[in-house]
């Protein structure tokens, strides 16, 4: 992975796209958990709801991190 | 009891996830916040100044902006038939010292004759007459000895003559492209003062600016993977030397030389960076260096490279023992 991304002439860290890409993929999941009823058997959702982002993005960066992006 | 385990369970499911994002939260904080890169960084190369030796016009250019020379290659012409004709000039003054040192010379041996003859003489002429004759000889030899010091002044002269006619062909000193260049036959250029810049090919480098924090995660001599802006092939290298200094940003200059120092109380403070070099082992080919360049510079500590390792970190011995001291304490 690159440790910087180049749209069009402005240079931002990877991290910041990861973040981006990262914040889809969890809508999606929520969209997903709160369809199947999931959120029943959680205790505290907007903490469940930060920590499923965290681990998200962390997962993102684990995998991308030591391959060629 | 049945709602207890219930809620237990909810609990036990968050607090897992919690657990989890705890988890990869570290390891991504490691990983951008401590770990030894930095996007601060850029290619280098030492660059040669080029000025000719001798002022004069401009007759010819033999290079173009841009090009690559070798070291020994002439770059362009200043005026050499002046230079040329100087040197002839010089050779003109040699002969005309040597003439001077023959002509000293017939001049010593008369008087000396002349000397001879008058002393043989004795009595019949005055003492005075004598005394005159020996001061001619002594006068004609100290001529021969003026004539000849005249004769090595103008041997040192054409010695010059000779270097400015070589130095009006301006040569490269280095291995390196043509850089910056619009020198045009015509143009005049005054002795010493630089017309372009000759960029050596044999001494690119990169340097990374890295956060003083980070110091302490690497050792000289660690693998550098360098990412050029724009460019998906990495390099290659090793950590060669950092900085010994920085200038104190807290100190300015006060008239009397007394410390001056910026009464500041910053509650955010940003880390100053250090600069790092990189020596290149490494260049996918295909790819032209460019000074200059922005470039990424990421350190992987606890792997040193094959060969330098020791050699660098050895070469000057009290920085490089005080730069292991400091490096000694890494924890990976």
């Amino acid at each position: 992975m690159t440790p910087v991304i180049e749209i069009y002439g402005v240079v931002i860290p990877t991290l910041g796209v990861l973040a981006l890409a990262a914040l889809a993929l969890y809508a999606l999941l929520r969209r997903l958990l709160l369809r199947t009823g999931f959120y029943r058997h959680i205790w505290h959702r907007p903490l469940f709801d930060l920590a499923l982002y965290v681990s998200i993005l962390g997962v993102v960066v684990l995998l991308l991190v030591e391959h060629p992006l | 009891m049945n709602w207890l385990r219930a809620s237990a369970g909810r609990l036990l499911l968050t607090l897992s996830m919690v657990f989890c994002a705890a988890i990869l939260g570290w390891i991504m904080w490691d990983y951008y916040m401590e770990a030894p890169w930095t996007r601060d960084g850029s290619v280098a190369a030492d660059v040669v100044q080029v000025s000719a030796d001798v002022s004069g016009l401009v007759t010819d250019v033999r290079v173009h902006d841009n090009q690559f020379v070798h070291s020994g290659d002439i770059l362009f012409l200043v005026d050499q038939e002046r230079y040329a004709a100087q040197l002839a000039q010089a050779d003109a003054a040699i002969a005309n010292a040597r003439a001077a040192i023959a002509n000293a010379q017939a001049t010593l041996d008369n008087a000396r004759r002349q000397k001879r003859r008058y002393l043989s003489l004795g009595d019949l002429v005055s003492q005075e007459v004598r005394d005159q004759h020996v001061t001619t000889v002594e006068q004609a030899a100290a001529a021969l000895q003026q004539a000849q010091a005249n004769l090595g002044q103008a041997q040192a002269n054409r010695e010059i003559a000779a270097i400015n006619l070589r130095r009006s062909a301006v040569r490269a000193q280095v291995n390196g492209y043509v850089t910056g260049f619009s020198l045009r036959p015509g143009d005049y250029v005054g002795a010493g003062s630089a017309r372009f810049a000759l960029l050596d090919t044999d001494s690119y480098y990169v340097v990374g600016y890295f956060e003083e924090n980070k110091l302490h995660r690497f050792r000289l001599g660690d693998k550098v993977r360098v990412n050029l802006l724009g460019d998906r092939r990495p390099l290659w290298g090793h950590v060669q030397s950092l900085a010994a200094g920085i200038t104190d940003r807290q100190q300015n200059q006060s008239g009397v030389l007394l410390p001056n120092i910026t009464p500041t109380f910053n509650w955010v403070r940003l880390a100053q960076r250090v600069p790092v070099r990189v020596a290149i082992d490494r260049i996918p080919p295909g790819l032209r260096l460019v000074a200059g360049r922005t470039a990424t510079v990421t350190i992987l500590p606890g792997t040193p490279d094959a060969g330098p390792r020791r050699t660098v970190a050895s070469a000057p011995a009290p920085t490089a023992t005080a730069a292991d001291h400091l490096h000694d304490e890494t924890p990976r």
